[in-house]
């Protein structure tokens, strides 16, 4: 069972694009990826999917009902955490938390404590007070002390020192083990490479591909470092499957999809320093799709 | 409820600001009463002096502070001014601080509906007016019979302090309607001062023209204190008017905010 599905959905903002033609789906349980770059998109696939923007055409589902007739029903098992948080200023946290709380069925406010015992988050300081990673965990506490059933996370963990990243992300994959499904926003490809089984990648509006993230690494695509003695013969390196080549002074890089032994053969009577053949990160496999459309 | 509460916790300072210090304005105003009743005539000659159109705009037209009445009657003026500007106030900013506070993100994803959310918010600003009235009437009530030597007329007095009530509902549902249709609202003030002073202007203006038409424009037409002193009742058509365009107001604010876009941070 799909626990989002997203149908050819276009929001312009006048006559501004926001999204066009998105579709993809999220399957029950899964930790989900959504990557590109800034204004790409993805905070408009979801803030449309929570009805906080209404879309121009197309549609969502989440659980099976449609985002926007349903929101409110649907709401009740979504956990929410926007990339930059802001709260009431004047109150203190444990007022903001038991808020938010109050607005959802069976919540065990014991869970607020819990929480903030893992984040180390001080419950009686007011909000204006915080800094803006501990906003931040004052984010993540609302967005999960309801248990949702799925969770959505938008840039989660810009203003997260690296140790408390840590701990989120454990959060989160517990919650997922406990059954949450999880879509994780986010333009960082690494944290998305440790979190999810599969991405949709999006680019200037439109999804550009959906894949698994172990697909995306399988695609043999080899990241070659070629550091030279003597002269550099580019010319013995046009063939296809090369792409991203880039030279400086005598080093030559490229990354390579194919047969590895055209690679080999190429290099027959070349005379090396060094070479390097390494698994390209998601960065450059991700720079070369967004290169492929320009 | 919980939204309920919550907009109550939030404005309760602010609350009671106003209302003592709408209660101040017409003490200190009530306060000069009897040096000014004892030098009435000379009082009365100094405003007769003034060119008509003057006094009009001043409120001082067929006023007569020989009883305390109408010396209130004049405060009233300025009462409503004040009143009008907290009831805009309210009535701008209690949708327009989920986005100028930037925290809509956490309102609006809650299982709640906007036409909940707006109730809610719209009851929470009726709540505060009541409250300011039921407190503006007490205290005016007790100071009046405090400085009053004479008994005065109760009819007449409750239809003068109830213009305030009526003139708040006005502006807080403007200030609801207005605020839905701008983008983003910075500060709240400017715009509330602008559009009571522009409809107090109006209502002056009218004064003096006396322009049927005109009057339809300014709710201080509406409840102008020099006629309602003068017929002891409340003009019939304007109420209607009052009442058709409130609820319009509060209808399209539903309509247009239940639809409209929340702009992302």
């Amino acid at each position: 069972m799909n626990v989002i599905e997203i149908n050819h959905l276009t929001k312009y903002y006048g006559k501004h694009r926001g999204i066009e033609d998105v579709s993809f789906s999220v399957a029950d349980g899964e930790i989900f990826g959504f990557i590109g770059p800034n204004g790409s998109g993805k905070s408009t696939t979801i803030r449309t999917l929570l009805s906080l923007i209404y879309p121009t055409s197309g549609t969502a589902t989440i659980f099976g009902k449609d985002c926007i007739k349903y929101g409110k029903e649907i709401r009740q098992h979504i956990g929410y955490l926007p990339s930059e948080v802001f709260y009431y200023e004047n109150m203190k946290v444990i007022d903001v938390l038991k808020y938010s709380a109050s607005f959802y069925e069976h919540v065990n406010l014991r869970r607020i404590e819990t929480l903030a015992g893992t984040l180390d988050l001080d419950l009686h300081k007011r909000i204006d007070d915080l800094s803006y990673g501990n906003k931040k965990k004052v984010g993540i506490v609302q967005g999960l002390l309801h248990e949702p059933k799925l969770i959505i996370l938008d840039e989660p963990t810009s203003g997260l020192d690296p140790l408390m990243q840590q701990k989120f992300f454990e959060l989160i994959q517990n919650e997922n083990k406990k059954g949450a499904t999880v879509l994780f926003s986010s333009h960082i490809l690494t944290e998305v490479q440790k979190m999810c089984a599969r991405v949709a990648i999006i680019k200037d509006g439109t999804i550009i591909k959906v894949e698994n993230i172990h697909n995306l690494r399988e695609n043999n695509y080899k990241k070659f470092t070629l550091e030279f003695k003597g002269p550099l013969n580019l010319s013995c390196f046009k063939f296809d499957g090369i792409t991203n080549m880039s030279q400086d002074e005598k080093t030559l890089h490229f990354l390579f999809r194919g047969d590895i032994n055209k690679v080999i053969s190429s290099l027959q009577g070349q005379v090396l320093q060094n070479m390097l053949v390494e698994e390209p990160t998601l960065e450059e496999i991700f720079i070369h799709y967004y290169q492929k459309e320009d | 409820m919980n939204i309920l509460t919550q907009e109550l916790k939030m404005e309760w300072k602010s609350l009671v600001v106003w209302c003592i210090s709408l209660i101040s304005v017409l003490l200190f105003f009530m306060l000069m009463y009897p040096s000014i009743s004892a030098q009435m005539a000379d009082f009365q000659k100094v405003f007769n002096s003034f060119p008509i159109e003057f006094q009009r705009a001043l409120g001082v037209e067929n006023l007569n502070i020989g009883n305390v009445l109408g010396y209130y009657t004049f405060t009233m003026t300025y009462i409503l001014l004040a009143g009008a500007v907290q009831a805009m106030n309210l009535g701008v900013s209690v949708l327009s601080s989920e986005v100028r506070d930037k925290t809509g993100d956490f309102l609006f994803v809650k299982p709640v509906s906007r036409r909940r959310i707006i109730s809610m918010k719209m009851l929470a600003v009726f709540i505060q007016i009541v409250i300011t009235n039921a407190a503006f009437f007490i205290a005016s009530w007790l100071i009046l019979t405090m400085i009053s030597s004479t008994s005065f007329d109760t009819n007449l007095f409750i239809l003068l302090t109830g213009t305030l009530f009526f003139i708040q509902i006005f502006f807080a549902s403007f200030g609801f309607f207005i605020s839905v249709f701008l983008r983003r609202i910075k500060t709240v003030l400017p715009i509330s001062m602008g559009v009571v002073f522009l409809f107090y202007i109006i209502f002056l203006l009218n004064e003096t023209l006396k322009d049927v038409k005109l009057g339809y424009i300014s709710p201080f037409d509406y409840f102008a204190l020099s006629a309602i002193s003068k017929n002891m009742s409340y003009d019939s058509v304007y109420l209607v008017l009052w009442t058709f365009l409130v609820f319009l107001f509060v209808y399209l604010t539903f309509h247009v905010f239940g639809k409209k876009d929340l702009p992302s941070i």
